[in-house]
């Protein structure tokens, strides 16, 4: 063991004690949230062991799962791929909307100060009315089927992907479109040349994982009659064919698998 | 190679060597009630580099940006071609203005796009429509200016290359080609070299110097290594507290004077 060279006294840190108190609130804070949250929602794992017999019942109807060609099987592909076009359209149809939308809601792009706060607003109200009340309304409109699912998911989805984008354009660097604005290029000019070339990889990544969501939420807009393969699971579980349930289930479980490489599969790529 | 020529800015035609092209008078800018610019004069004249020497916080960046317009000046008068640009607004102000091309210590290229269409874009200020919201529309000629203007900062190699791709040093060069395509007739450069190791600082104030003399431009760099100024640029602009300290020829920038333009707590001593 060798002594060190030379030791100096470490100076106390400033205001330390204050912070110390303002960790011990946060947690404080934290706790008390939680508490009140598992009351509010009746958390109760009692209840799963008091009814764990029935959980087995559902699953001894389940397995094994029917896999009949004729009957199961190709009509839950055949719903499987109106999802994934659901999911498809719902993204790329939603771009023109969430992309004017993004470039209005972003500090540094927004013509007015107006434009800006009104385009927040309407993102917000987009992202706050979830997709499937959007499916709701769309359903009364349009009817049963897949286009309302569709419809549902442009209107939320411009409301989420335009937040991200106007997010990912306000965080780029600014200084190209300062240099373009040096230049005299028009504000149009500066976002076609400068902010959107700078956040292109980023809107590409961010439009694949809403590719990635929106086909995993066309899944449920199934569920209130907006077509594909959520409407099948809800006929099998009302009509108690648990067994083709599994089936439909295990054919969307493969399609989010291959939705999920695609899509980090593409975004890998982008990186580089 | 006679295409590769640089177009000359129309300004120039007839001009005699060594016009004054930029006046500045009695510049002056505050922060919060911190006066960062105090009575500032100088003149930019064509063919020649002026180098704006001085310690952190002295004004020498904020300077170029009231030129510029990226900050408001409190008082003063900027005279550019004879023109008083506080006089005029909206377009008739950016007209004047692009004959001033900045370059920026951070370069501000975009990465994404390749060093031709980056140099393309400096020609922003004259083109409108349609045609000029996508470099695959730009017209050929410009893209020919552009070639002939990556070729003068000795880049034409790499037009096709990402910006992203290129060393500090290139992406600078392709930058002041962006300035060029521009048909600026001054070049502001905020501490152009500040992020480049020695050679290529070397290289981009070299270019500088040369375009000074060989396009008639008229060049003012903001430097922090007094001796690039000595070999660079023409005369001096020392700056301390936001007040001219020393204005005039290179030849005055002794090691006294830079000695004292970077005296650390002036204030205090």
């Amino acid at each position: 063991m060798s002594t060190p060279a030379a030791t100096l006294c470490v100076p106390k840190v400033p205001n330390s004690g204050w912070r110390i108190t303002s960790i011990i609130t946060a947690i404080a804070v934290f706790i008390v949230l939680h508490v009140f949250a598992l009351r509010g929602t009746e958390f109760e794992p009692a209840a799963l062991v008091t009814g764990a017999e029935g959980m087995a019942s559902f699953l001894a109807d389940a397995f094994p799962p029917d896999l009949d060609w004729e009957s199961v099987l190709a009509p839950a592909l055949k719903a499987t791929t109106v999802t994934l076009w659901i999911g498809l359209l719902g993204t790329t149809l939603s771009i023109p909307s969430a992309l004017l939308l993004a470039v209005f809601a972003s500090r540094t792009t927004t013509p007015h100060k107006t434009i800006y706060q009104l385009s927040r607003a309407i993102l917000s109200f987009f992202r706050a009315v979830p997709d499937i009340v959007f499916a709701l309304i769309f359903v009364t409109a349009v009817g049963l089927g897949p286009f309302a699912g569709v419809l549902a998911l442009i209107c939320h989805n411009t409301g989420v992907m335009g937040k991200l984008w106007a997010e990912s354009i306000e965080e780029t660097d600014s200084g190209p479109q300062q240099a373009l604005s040096t230049v005299g290029a028009s504000r149009l000019q500066q976002v076609t040349h400068a902010a959107l070339p700078m956040v292109l990889g980023q809107f590409v990544g961010l439009l694949l994982y809403r590719f990635d969501v929106n086909v995993r939420s066309s899944l449920v807009l199934g569920l209130v009659g907006a077509g594909g393969i959520g409407l099948l699971i809800n006929q099998s579980i009302k009509s108690f064919q648990f067994d083709a349930m599994l089936t439909q289930i295990l054919v969307v479980l493969v399609l989010v698998i291959l939705v999920d490489q695609l899509s980090s599969f593409i975004r890998r790529k982008l990186e580089v | 190679m006679t295409t590769l020529r640089l177009p000359h800015p129309p300004l120039l035609q007839g001009a005699p060597p060594r016009e004054e092209i930029l006046q500045v008078e009695n510049l002056t800018k505050s922060f919060g009630g911190r006066t960062v610019l105090d009575g500032v004069n100088f003149t930019l004249t064509r063919g020649s580099v002026v180098a704006f020497l001085g310690a952190n916080g002295s004004g020498k960046s904020t300077t170029l940006k009231c030129i510029m317009g990226l900050e408001t000046l409190d008082a003063g008068s900027i005279k550019l071609n004879g023109t008083e640009l506080s006089t005029l607004r909206g377009t008739a102000l950016v007209r004047v203005r692009s004959s001033v091309a900045m370059i920026f210590q951070k370069i501000h290229l975009v990465p994404r796009r390749t060093a031709l269409e980056n140099v393309c874009a400096g020609a922003l200020g004259r083109l409108s429509g349609p045609a000029s919201f996508s470099p695959m529309f730009f017209p050929r000629e410009l893209k020919e200016e552009a070639m002939a203007a990556l070729a003068r900062v000795g880049l034409a190699d790499r037009a096709h290359e990402k910006a992203g791709r290129l060393s500090g040093g290139q992406a600078q060069r392709v930058a002041v080609a962006r300035a060029l395509c521009q048909r600026a007739s001054v070049l502001l450069a905020d501490e152009p070299v500040s992020a480049l190791d020695p050679r290529a600082a070397e290289e981009v104030m070299e270019l500088l110097a040369e375009l000074a003399r060989e396009e008639n431009l008229a060049v003012a760099a903001v430097l922090h290594q007094p001796n690039l100024a000595v070999r660079h640029a023409d005369s001096v602009v020392g700056l301390i507290d936001g007040r001219i300290e020393y204005s005039g020829d290179i030849s005055g920038l002794d090691a006294s004077m830079q000695a004292r333009l970077y005296t650390p707590n002036r204030a205090a001593a």
